[in-house]
């Protein structure tokens, strides 16, 4: 009978492949066997409800494939699964197509550069839409493909290259029609902007400027025309609430990075969460989380929508683990703080006043002689990606426990060159750690902490089977308890994990891929 | 008309020197930000030898101090650095500038170079450290510390060697199941299992769900070696700056971690 059933809808998936439409994103989460967004869905939950591998037998779970590219540096993409397939990218400009049973190739892409320009560089992923893939390459290009055979479709630049100045690195997000990219490129003097393409076309629909010019609204949180070279880079993907309509998206840090008298204000909306209308790119809100940042802190981090009852009182919310070392709680439908709480050790702030803006320390910040701050440079997170389990109602997330000295000089703007403004260090007497922790979203108290030996920059994945998968910066791939936090199961990798954990089901059977280095690990049950 | 041009001879001067001032100021953050941590703030030297002295252990030319710069230091911790060439440039002009703002000169260490190689061998230096193929590979090789770390460092690491820790040499004890307790320099330890070599110079590899505990050291594991008469410390000192050998002259390479 279940054989039965799986066969129908292996049929069912077939006859549906490559036909991926905005109504199956939109309800991305129904389709449990699949991974149909960067995030596996709109919200950026990251939770599936499969629980054929659980905390009862995840001690049995192996290698079943492994894929290796070939290519150096590590995989940051988190695959998609579409009905069988696995589509992912890698550094490089390249992209495969492979069996998502057998690891097996189906197709390669690989990006062609024009000569001259750099063709190194990570990548985070793919979109999918119709019989589209649309991903962004090293040299600040969006690329279709033809998920079918990997063929080039369209291919649009989104700024000019300019040598190495713009890049890009982030999955895309699809809304409707639209093809919705982020830029990188604050380290080198940019001006960051979120950009929406027409899927079928790749034309321009709008662009959203993350730093306002003299004269615009929170153009006088500028100093002079700094904001010409203000940074607000746009290198994560957004999340999405289709009934709200609303596309909420993290900007980086402002620029230069960590010298800050050449752009004296608030530096709107680097370090901010924007709320933006989707179809015209028109912001609807904004929260600064550090205003005037002068340690990288890019607001970065996976802005993960969820409804809850907030103070007897159902409401929609949007949650952020910060960069800065504090975990926030907006009203993802008008951008009211509702509550902000350190989860790292930090020294920059004593607390966050009402509206969610800092009181800072008397800690001085960066200076000539350099200064020791926490977080260090690598934030009390950063882009890898958090979970939320509605079952145990704990957001699971990878904390960095490191400072660092920060040092600040005026840095002289050449194109092409790093526009850091000076650097930072780890502070050698401070062994760094990290932590696996599961926090009540609520409250934003602990309910366990996983201690890690050194600090991670693996994400999560939690499943209905009970279990927290999560990676550390030693090559280690874990299973945990999702109530208790203890270590179920693990694997050594062979190499620091930088991805976060994704997971889905082809014939009845339950998979679990975690990339490594250059290979792609896929477990599963013995049959 | 003569006013005015001396108003330009002035701008036109003032702007020479403000190129070279900020040419300095700006060697100067290169060097705090990537150098001054192992070096000193001013170059006095520390984990790194000492740059003010006008002595410089690789070759003194502008070009070799840059291709060093540029190539790190084969088998020790002073890695390569990727500059761009006017950066590269201001730093350099920045490390003579320490070189001749110093009093100090590139003076031998004082003190009885022979006589202080026998209290290394009478004190049992040699039980933890080598010396070209002598001795043992527990502590960090001396074969070139003359010409890797200043004599003030030296002078420390000896009389407390706490005071600082190399990253590679950090002391880490288990206590085994059985009560064994074993203490040796971290190789490696992550968050499930500890390797680390012990005395004996053998690897001694752990999982840490199969012992007791596993506890860093936070003192150095070389005694310190305070009691030493002053003659018997500045005849060391005075030993250890001659050690200026190549460390892959012997059979094996080493690498040590750069710094991060």
């Amino acid at each position: 009978m279940k054989r039965a059933a799986w066969c129908w809808l292996a049929l069912a998936s077939l006859l549906s492949a490559q036909n991926v439409t905005y109504e199956r994103l939109v309800h991305a989460l129904s389709e449990q066997q699949n991974w149909l967004t960067y995030w596996g869905d709109y919200s950026a939950i990251r939770h599936r409800d499969l629980s054929q591998i659980s905390t009862s037998n995840v001690k049995s779970l192996r290698v079943e494939w492994i894929y290796q590219t070939g290519q150096p540096g590590s995989f940051e993409a988190v695959p998609l699964v579409v009905d069988g397939v696995m589509y992912l990218t890698g550094g490089n400009g390249y992209a495969y197509a492979l069996d998502a049973r057998s690891g097996r190739q189906l197709w390669l892409y690989k990006h062609a550069f024009p000569p001259g320009r750099k063709a190194s560089g990570v990548n985070r992923g793919f979109a999918i839409l119709g019989d589209r893939l649309f991903m962004v390459t090293p040299d600040a290009n969006v690329v279709a493909l033809d998920a079918r055979t990997g063929r080039l479709l369209w291919q649009t630049e989104m700024a000019p290259f300019n040598s190495g100045q713009y890049t890009a690195t982030l999955a895309p997000i699809v809304i409707k029609d639209k093809v919705i990219v982020g830029i990188s490129g604050a380290e080198f003097g940019i001006r960051g902007f979120i950009d929406a393409y027409d899927a079928a076309t790749g034309k321009r629909a709008w662009r959203f400027w993350t730093v306002p010019a003299k004269g615009e609204p929170g153009g006088e949180t500028w100093l002079g025309d700094s904001w010409a070279r203000g940074g607000g880079s746009t290198w994560m993907t957004g999340t999405y609430d289709p009934q709200l309509n609303t596309l909420y998206w993290g900007v980086g840090n402002p620029g230069p990075d960590l010298y800050g008298e050449s752009r004296k204000g608030d530096n709107l909306y680097t370090c901010s969460l924007v709320a933006l209308d989707p179809e015209t790119g028109k912001l609807k809100w904004y929260f600064q989380f550090t205003p005037h940042d002068m340690h990288d802190w890019d607001a970065a981090e996976t802005p993960m929508l969820l409804d809850l009852n907030w103070k007897g009182r159902e409401r929609k919310l949007v949650v952020q683990a910060n960069r800065n070392a504090f975990f926030y709680v907006l009203d993802r439908e008008t951008g009211e703080f509702l509550m902000g709480k350190p989860f790292a050790q930090q020294n920059w702030a004593t607390e966050l006043d009402a509206k969610g803006r800092p009181i800072l320390t008397k800690n001085p910040g960066p200076t000539p002689e350099g200064t020791r701050l926490c977080p260090g440079l690598a934030g009390g997170t950063n882009w890898m990606a958090p979970s939320y389990n509605p079952q145990t109602k704990l957001f699971y997330f990878a904390v960095r426990e490191q400072c660092d000295v920060y040092y600040t000089n005026p840095p002289v703007y050449i194109q092409g060159r790093p526009y850091w403004g000076s650097v930072s260090r780890g502070v050698t007497e401070e062994p760094e750690w990290g932590l696996l922790k599961a926090l009540d979203p609520l409250t934003g108290q602990t309910k366990w902490n996983f201690r890690y030996f050194h600090a991670p920059w693996a994400g999560t994945l939690s499943t209905a089977g009970g279990l927290v998968f999560a990676g550390d910066q030693d090559g280690y791939f874990m299973a945990f308890d999702a109530q208790t936090g203890k270590n179920l199961w693990r694997l050594n990798t062979g190499n620091p994990i930088v991805n976060s954990p994704m997971t889905y089901m082809v014939n009845g059977r339950q998979y679990i891929t975690m990339p490594s280095g250059s290979a792609v690990l896929t477990f599963a049950l013995p049959e | 008309m003569r006013i005015v041009g001396v108003a330009v001879l002035v701008v036109c001067s003032s702007a020479v020197w403000s190129q070279t001032g900020l040419d300095l100021a700006d060697g100067k953050a290169t060097f705090r930000g990537n150098c001054a941590f192992c070096h000193g703030l001013t170059g006095g030297g520390g984990r790194g030898p000492a740059l003010n002295l006008g002595r410089f252990l690789h070759g003194s030319t502008d070009d070799d101090i840059k291709a060093l710069i540029q190539g790190g230091v084969p088998g020790t911790t002073m890695p390569s650095f990727d500059f761009e060439k006017d950066e590269l440039d201001h730093l350099v002009s920045y490390v003579r500038h320490l070189a001749g703002s110093s009093p100090h000169r590139a003076l031998p260490v004082a003190g009885d170079p022979l006589r202080g190689r026998q209290v290394y061998e009478r004190s049992g230096c040699a039980g933890c450290h080598r010396i070209g193929g002598e001795g043992s590979v527990f502590g960090p090789e001396l074969t070139r510390i003359g010409a890797g770390r200043s004599a003030e460092y030296i002078r420390e690491s000896v009389v407390n060697p706490s005071a600082d820790i190399p990253e590679d040499y950090a002391g880490v004890t288990v206590i085994a199941r059985d009560g064994e307790r074993v203490t040796g320099v971290r190789i490696n330890e992550d968050t499930f299992s500890v390797q680390l070599r012990d005395a004996s110079q053998k690897f001694r590899m752990f999982q840490k769900d199969e012992v007791q505990a596993v506890i860093s050291e936070t003192k150095s594991l070389m005694p310190a070696y305070s009691s030493l008469s002053s003659d018997d410390l500045q005849n060391l000192l005075a030993y250890l700056d001659t050690l200026r050998g190549d460390l892959n002259a012997g059979a094996g390479v080493k690498r040590e971690k750069g710094i991060r």
